[in-house]
């Protein structure tokens, strides 16, 4: 039998044995603020990005680069108003504060996160800090600034590991790769936006987490469900492009990035409910669920 | 040879952990205990066992190969039965026009009173024009050949096929009186052999007449060529060979020189052939000789065919083709027509065969040098420039030719008159036109009405009107004097009526048999229900049910086959004998197949998925079955393939993701990397059809319009050669399993036969750029020799190698001193003592199934690559790289074990997406037929026709050869259980884990069947329910063909080859380590 120790996670630091996150739930599922602005927000902000899909249409279909970069500040700006409002920064869930800190170790091949930030031991010792801070006394300075962080953090990596791995994914996935690489690259930028932003704002580059994102095996909340929701409807809108009706709105990008804003909303309200929240996919065992895929 | 203790060692080692790559045992030295006497004969026992488990697995393997030929039979049923109803058919009437009989229903009246009836000397029907004539065929002349080039945008240059045969346009334009050029519009399919039938009798091609005529045979209704044979004309035949078999006898045997028409790599005999005959025969002395010349070229053809249109030897070609015109003009003398036409054109590659536009338009010509033809008005005066303006139906050629010599018009003619032809060089001889148009309407007429007396219906009324008003403005027209616009309104009449009837017989021949249909499609159906239930819904051992399963089929059938000819007799039905019992003999076996699969319910469970796996198995396949309906899914079925593939990758992915051991997360990760990355890499060979334009470039080529490899594309065979053992190689060495045979046989022949297929394409190329000044014959026979030398190899060599070699592991022992003081001292077990310790060591144990048959797939593969042009060579050596992955992912995600059905469908996936990758696509002219040259240089049955499958459906036979391997890769050893006292009762059945291992091998394969059968259902109801789509010839048909060609191929691949192979796998195995 194979050590579990052979490979990247030799710096485990307690004796939590790997297999661990699997059987058990690292984090619990995220809710929304308690706040009513934020439970009001969190339902209109699914339905504003629809609005705004459906208002840009004619304008992305005319010229998909330009509007699509065009676009893409509102977009940013959209989604870190949702998860400044809406959402918990990372390190600040109760569960998680009462969930010390092996998670961080894990698997830090699979968490992409950590490197803008440097060398994987830096960051840590700064999270409990925040923690703390947090803890100690809501000062304003205080707690913008642990808010403005995992948002600044968010996007900067949504900009520069999601979308490049987006980006590629859409070409596996069959996107042109000598031509239309703006497109392609704009399109990943949009779905990194809608799906990464409160994944990392939330997450942080929580090992655990991530390893159960890749893993497609979070329970329903309402980030889980619009990152999931964004790549499923990436991946069914990629159906209508090969049909011979001949309209212009069957252009490359469009129907993945039009599926991919309504896979968003509709995740991001059906993991809400209590049919579904907390639940996870099962893959093999019993359970049956799920054909379905990432992105394109 | 391994000897007996070690292999005692072997059995004993069976428990140990499923991925144990060295296992350590112990062993008893010789017999020296006071025991030996009750061993030996527990060994006597124990060796009895296992030679009746032997048998047991070999009566069991034959069994449920038994089961899979009834599968075989059972589609090719289907298939049959659905291919009946839906190729049309067109009955052949065996009348035929006679110089003697006017065609018109009063004849005796006609005849008097029109100039037209004359007999004797100056023809028959209508006055003829000419005495003889000289018909030259350049197969393959696209009309754009022949005209000048002009861009219709901006970004237009002239391709290398165009303006080289400048002599047809010079000589239309420049004497319209001594020549015409126009567009000559085939009627599919675009095969030789199919158009020479509609340019000789004026008939249309249906389905069945391509089915029965395949082989060749004899044209046997009314033609112009039986017609000038009969009116005792001189007919000579130069070139191409299939006019031999389609009018055998009618030539004169001394003049006449046919000319092997298949070998398209050779461009020259066939030309230098006729015009080394026919110019001869031209010269004042010798035209004595002779009536007609019949010269049948095929240079264009091969040439496109071999490069495509877009290449030099092709405006060579041209050029060579407008000299031989230029020279034939000048021997003309003024009494002979000369006629140059194209029987099809060619696609952009230079293949033929379908229907685009391409394919059907071709050019013809006609030439006098005594100015015999006219224009009706000044517009028509330059010959089109578009090839569908003004076109006329290649079948006019035939009543054109008929009456200008004078002859009758053949009995089922359908074309018209071509006006150009009759109207006089002044453009006004209306007189002519109404009098040929009328004799050819009547004669259309009475073929009409002989026809629907044969069918048994009535007349068409619409063309019944249309005649009478024709007839009645010919009666005003006659008798009057002022009578251009009364004769003019008579020949339109008359034309109308033609091109009305021809309609209707496009539409009558279009006619389907819908019973047929779905009595074929009720088989296929059942023959899935059947299926499913065997494959997915059986908890039992599959191989114990074999006996009463292959019973009650054989009961079924036979009962069926009865009673299907018991009614066909007492004629109950109005079905043939044969096609009744057929059709009753496969719904009984179904019925009895069905029966013994249900008797235990405690056998079955709910055929449905458990888990993801199983629904995104049935997620592929269904979902691609609904696609087929729609044009564009069966157009982008390559791009839909690879987007379902990845998705696969990436389930994979996310799977691996959960799995708890490390390494079976790192290795699912890594192979479900490498698989999405392979399969998109692959995707970058392609070759578009024309449906895709202009969305897709084609890479499977030079250029889009060439037929040959780019330069850099002949480093891909030697790429393959370098990387692909070597990958094979690390997959073993995985396992550790790179021992014994392996070394042997991937590292060294499996390496040296991609060395020669790369040096034989290397040389095909350096034949195709003319790269050495060797003689061209050299070239070939090199080729040829090596080409087979691969063959040998992997075929021969090959199966011999995988029938004798032993698995894959290595195993040595190692045997300590007896008194060496670090030994332990024996323990004693079970009461026996223990000799000292022997240890064994046995390297590729954990996957000594999959690797033994893994080499199977090196056969093939090697193969099949051979088959491939360069491109295709690397899309076959990804296939294996991905396949590999595929084996590995199934093993880290515990997916070989649980017979999950993804393993089975992915491969089928795969299968069809490199298809498509491999330079084919779902259209008939996309068959490579020039592979069968190239193990061979002359056809040869039945080879050259195994040669072509192996290069058009090679990738679905790897993809089918490998896989048993999703149960057998990495799969544990398992022998019956030793300790259990089974040696106290020998009559007693034991339990057989060979057994359980065929049983997995067949579910895989039937899921696999299972996959291929759904999509070819589906590819067939969709074919048979869009019956009247405008798409049905272009796009569903072809796709029914493939559909159903890969589930026949399939079948007995596996049948023969993959199941069948799984014997000597397992008995090499049993060999070394015990039942």
């Amino acid at each position: 039998m194979a050590s579990e120790t052979a490979s990247p996670t030799v710096n485990s630091p307690s004796s939590t044995p790997t297999q661990a996150p699997v059987e058990k739930p690292s984090t619990p599922p995220v809710n929304i603020l308690p706040s009513p602005t934020a439970r009001i927000y969190s339902l209109v902000h699914p339905a504003l990005l629809l609005t705004l899909c459906t208002l840009r249409f004619e304008a992305l279909v005319a010229d998909p680069i330009r509007e699509l970069l065009a676009d893409l500040p509102w977009l940013a700006f959209l989604q870190i108003t949702y998860v400044l409002i809406c959402l918990p920064p990372a390190g600040t869930t109760p569960t998680e504060a009462s969930f010390p800190a092996p998670t961080d170790g894990e698997d830090k091949k699979k968490t992409p996160p950590r490197s803008p930030s440097g060398p994987g031991v830096t960051l840590r010792p700064g999270k409990p800090g925040l923690r703390r801070k947090q803890l100690a006394g809501k000062h304003d300075f205080a707690g913008v600034w642990a808010k403005l962080m995992p948002a600044f953090l968010s996007l900067s990596l949504t900009f520069l590991l999601a979308t490049p791995i987006l980006a590629v994914l859409l070409v596996l996935f069959g996107a042109p790769l000598t031509t239309h690489n703006p497109e392609t690259v704009l399109c990943a930028a949009h779905i990194a936006l809608l799906c990464a932003t409160a994944l990392v704002y939330v997450h942080g580059v929580d090992g655990y987490v991530w390893k159960e994102v890749w893993g497609i095996s979070r329970p329903a909340d309402a980030v889980w469900g619009s990152a999931l929701g964004t790549g499923l409807g990436a991946w069914f809108g990629a159906i209508p492009i090969p049909l011979d009706w001949d309209r212009p709105w069957q252009a490359f990008p469009i129907t993945i990035l039009v599926g991919a804003y309504i896979g968003y909303a509709v995740g991001s309200l059906l993991s809400r409910t209590p049919l579904l929240y907390g639940k996870r996919i099962q893959f093999t065992p019993v359970e049956d669920e799920e054909g379905e895929k990432k992105t394109n | 040879m391994v000897s007996t203790p070690t292999k005692r060692v072997g059995d004993s080692a069976g428990p140990n952990g499923p991925r144990g790559v060295s296992a350590a045992s112990t062993a008893r030295g010789s017999d020296q205990s006071p025991g030996a006497q009750s061993m030996k004969k527990r060994n006597g026992i124990q060796d009895d066992l296992a030679r009746r488990l032997e048998q047991d697995f070999k009566t069991k393997h034959l069994g449920v190969l038994g089961v899979l030929a009834w599968i075989l039979l059972l589609h090719v049923a289907g298939i049959y039965f659905f291919t009946k109803g839906f190729l049309l058919t067109r009955m052949v009437l065996d009348n035929a026009s006679s110089c003697q009989v006017l065609p018109f229903d009063d004849a005796s009246t006609q005849s008097h009173s029109t100039p037209t009836a004359r007999h004797g000397g100056n023809g028959c029907w209508h006055e003829k024009s000419f005495d003889k004539a000289v018909v030259i065929i350049i197969d393959a002349l696209r009309y754009d050949f022949t005209v000048p080039f002009t861009p219709t945008e901006e970004s237009d240059s002239a391709h290398l096929f165009h303006d080289n045969i400048p002599v047809l346009y010079e000589t239309a334009v420049n004497s319209p009186a001594n020549a015409f050029l126009l567009p000559f519009i085939a009627d599919p399919p675009t095969a030789t052999l199919q158009r020479l039938k509609g340019l000789t009798t004026g008939t249309l091609p249906t389905f069945i007449d391509a089915g029965s005529n395949f082989a060749g045979t004899a044209i046997d209704e009314d033609n112009l060529v039986a017609q000038l044979h009969s009116a005792g004309k001189r007919l000579v035949h130069l070139g191409d060979d299939t006019w031999q078999s389609l009018f055998p006898g009618y030539f004169d045997a001394n003049l006449t020189h046919p000319y092997d028409s298949f070998n398209v790599w050779d461009l020259h005999t066939v030309d230098n052939g006729v015009n080394e005959h026919l110019f001869p025969l031209l010269r004042p002395e010798n035209r004595t000789q002779w009536d007609v010349i019949f010269g049948h070229y095929l240079g264009v053809d091969h040439a496109g065919h071999r490069y495509g249109p877009d290449h030099a030897a092709m405006a060579a070609k041209l050029q060579e083709m407008d000299r031989v015109i230029r020279d034939v003009i000048a021997a003309l003398d003024d009494d002979t027509l000369l006629v140059v036409m194209g029987d099809h054109g060619m696609d952009k590659k230079g293949d033929h065969g379908g229907e685009s536009s391409d394919e059907v338009e071709a050019a013809l010509w006609m030439y006098s040098k005594r100015g015999a033809f006219g224009r009706l008005n000044q517009q028509t005066l330059l010959p089109p420039q578009h090839p569908r303006e003004r076109s006329v139906p290649q079948i006019d050629l035939v009543p054109t030719l008929s009456l200008l010599l004078g002859m009758p018009i053949p009995f089922n003619n359908l074309g018209s008159p071509i006006e150009e032809a009759f109207v006089g060089p002044k453009g006004n001889n209306w007189a002519n036109l109404v009098s040929v148009n009328r004799l050819t309407s009547a004669q259309i007429k009475r073929y009409q009405h002989q026809y629907a007396i044969a069918r048994g219906a009535g007349d068409d009324d619409e063309s019944l009107s249309l005649w009478s008003a024709a007839e009645e403005e010919w009666k005003i027209a006659s008798k009057s004097t002022a009578k251009s616009t009364t004769v003019r309104a008579s020949y339109d009449l008359y034309r109308k009526y033609q091109r009305h009837t021809l309609d209707v017989c496009r539409g009558l021949w279009a006619r389907f048999d819908v019973s047929n249909m779905i009595e074929g499609v009720i088989i296929l159906f059942a023959g899935i229900a059947v299926l499913v239930l065997y494959a997915r819904g059986l908890k039992a051992d599959r191989t114990e049910l074999t006996p009463q399963l292959l019973s009650s089929i054989c009961v079924g059938s036979g009962l069926g086959a009865v009673a299907g000819a018991g009614l066909a007799l007492f004629g109950l039905t109005n079905m043939a004998l044969l096609d009744m019992s057929v059709l009753l003999a496969a719904l009984g076996g179904i019925i009895g197949a069905s029966l013994a699969l249900v008797k235990k319910p405690t056998n079955l469970t709910l055929p449905l998925p458990n888990g993801m796996w199983g629904w995104l198995s049935i997620f592929f396949t269904v979902s691609q079955s609904i696609g087929f309906a729609s044009n564009s899914y069966t157009i982008w079925e390559d791009e839909i393939l690879l987007f379902f593939l990845t998705t696969f990758g990436v389930c994979a992915g996310v799977s691996s993701m959960r799995q708890k051991l490390t390494t079976d997360r790192v290795l699912g990760v890594y192979h479900s990397i490498l698989f999405v990355i392979l399969g998109r890499v692959a995707s970058f060979s392609r070759l578009c059809r024309e449906e895709q334009m202009p969305f897709c470039r084609s890479t499977y080529y030079a250029s889009s319009t060439s037929s040959v490899s780019a330069p850099w594309q002949l480093a891909i065979p030697f790429l393959v050669m370098i990387i692909l053992p070597g990958v094979v190689r690390a997959f073993y060495a995985g396992s550790k399993s790179y021992e014994g045979a392996a070394t042997l046989w991937i590292g060294f022949a499996f390496r040296f036969g991609l060395l020669v297929a790369s040096l034989f394409w290397m040389l095909e190329g350096a034949d195709d750029g003319e790269w050495f000044s060797l003689r061209k014959e050299n070239l070939k026979s090199i080729r040829v020799f090596l080409a087979q030398l691969v063959f040998a190899i992997a075929f021969g060599a090959g199966t011999g190698a995988y029938l004798y070699s032993k698995p894959c592991v290595s195993i040595s022992v190692n045997k300590p001193q007896p008194d060496d003081p670090n030994n332990p001292p024996a323990p004693i077990i079970a009461g026996q003592q223990q000799q000292p310790r022997t240890t064994v060591t046995i390297l590729g144990f954990g996957n000594v199934y999959g690797t033994r048959f893994f080499f199977l797939v090196v056969n093939f593969a090697l193969a099949i690559i051979l088959m491939q042009k360069p491109m295709g060579q690397g899309a076959i050596a990804l296939l294996v790289c991905q396949i590999l992955s595929l084996l590995e992912i199934l093993d880290t995600n515990a997916l070989t074990l649980t017979n999950s059905a993804i393993g089975p469908v992915v491969l089928g996936v795969l299968g069809s997406f490199y298809f498509f990758k491999t330079g084919h696509q779902a259209t008939p002219s996309s068959i490579q037929w020039e592979t069968a040259f190239i193990p061979l240089s002359t056809i040869k049955y039945p080879w050259s026709p195994l040669l072509v499958v192996l290069n058009t459906f090679g990738a679905q036979i790897l993809a089918a050869i490998a896989v048993p391997l999703t149960v057998l890769w990495k799969r544990p050893l398992k022998t019956h259980d030793r300790d259990s006292p089974s040696s106290s009762s020998p009559s007693s059945k034991p339990h057989n884990p060979a057994a359980k291992l065929l049983s997995d091998v067949v579910q895989a394969a039937c899921t696999h069947l299972l996959y291929l059968a759904t999509i070819n259902l589906a590819t067939t109801m969709w074919a048979g329910h869009l019956r009247r789509h405008l798409m049905l010839y272009r796009i569903f048909s072809p796709r029914f063909m493939m559909g159903a060609a890969v589930l026949a191929i399939v079948d007995v691949i596996l049948l023969l080859f993959a199941v069948t192979g799984v014997r000597w796998s397992i008995l090499s195995v049993g060999e070394i380590f015990g039942w």
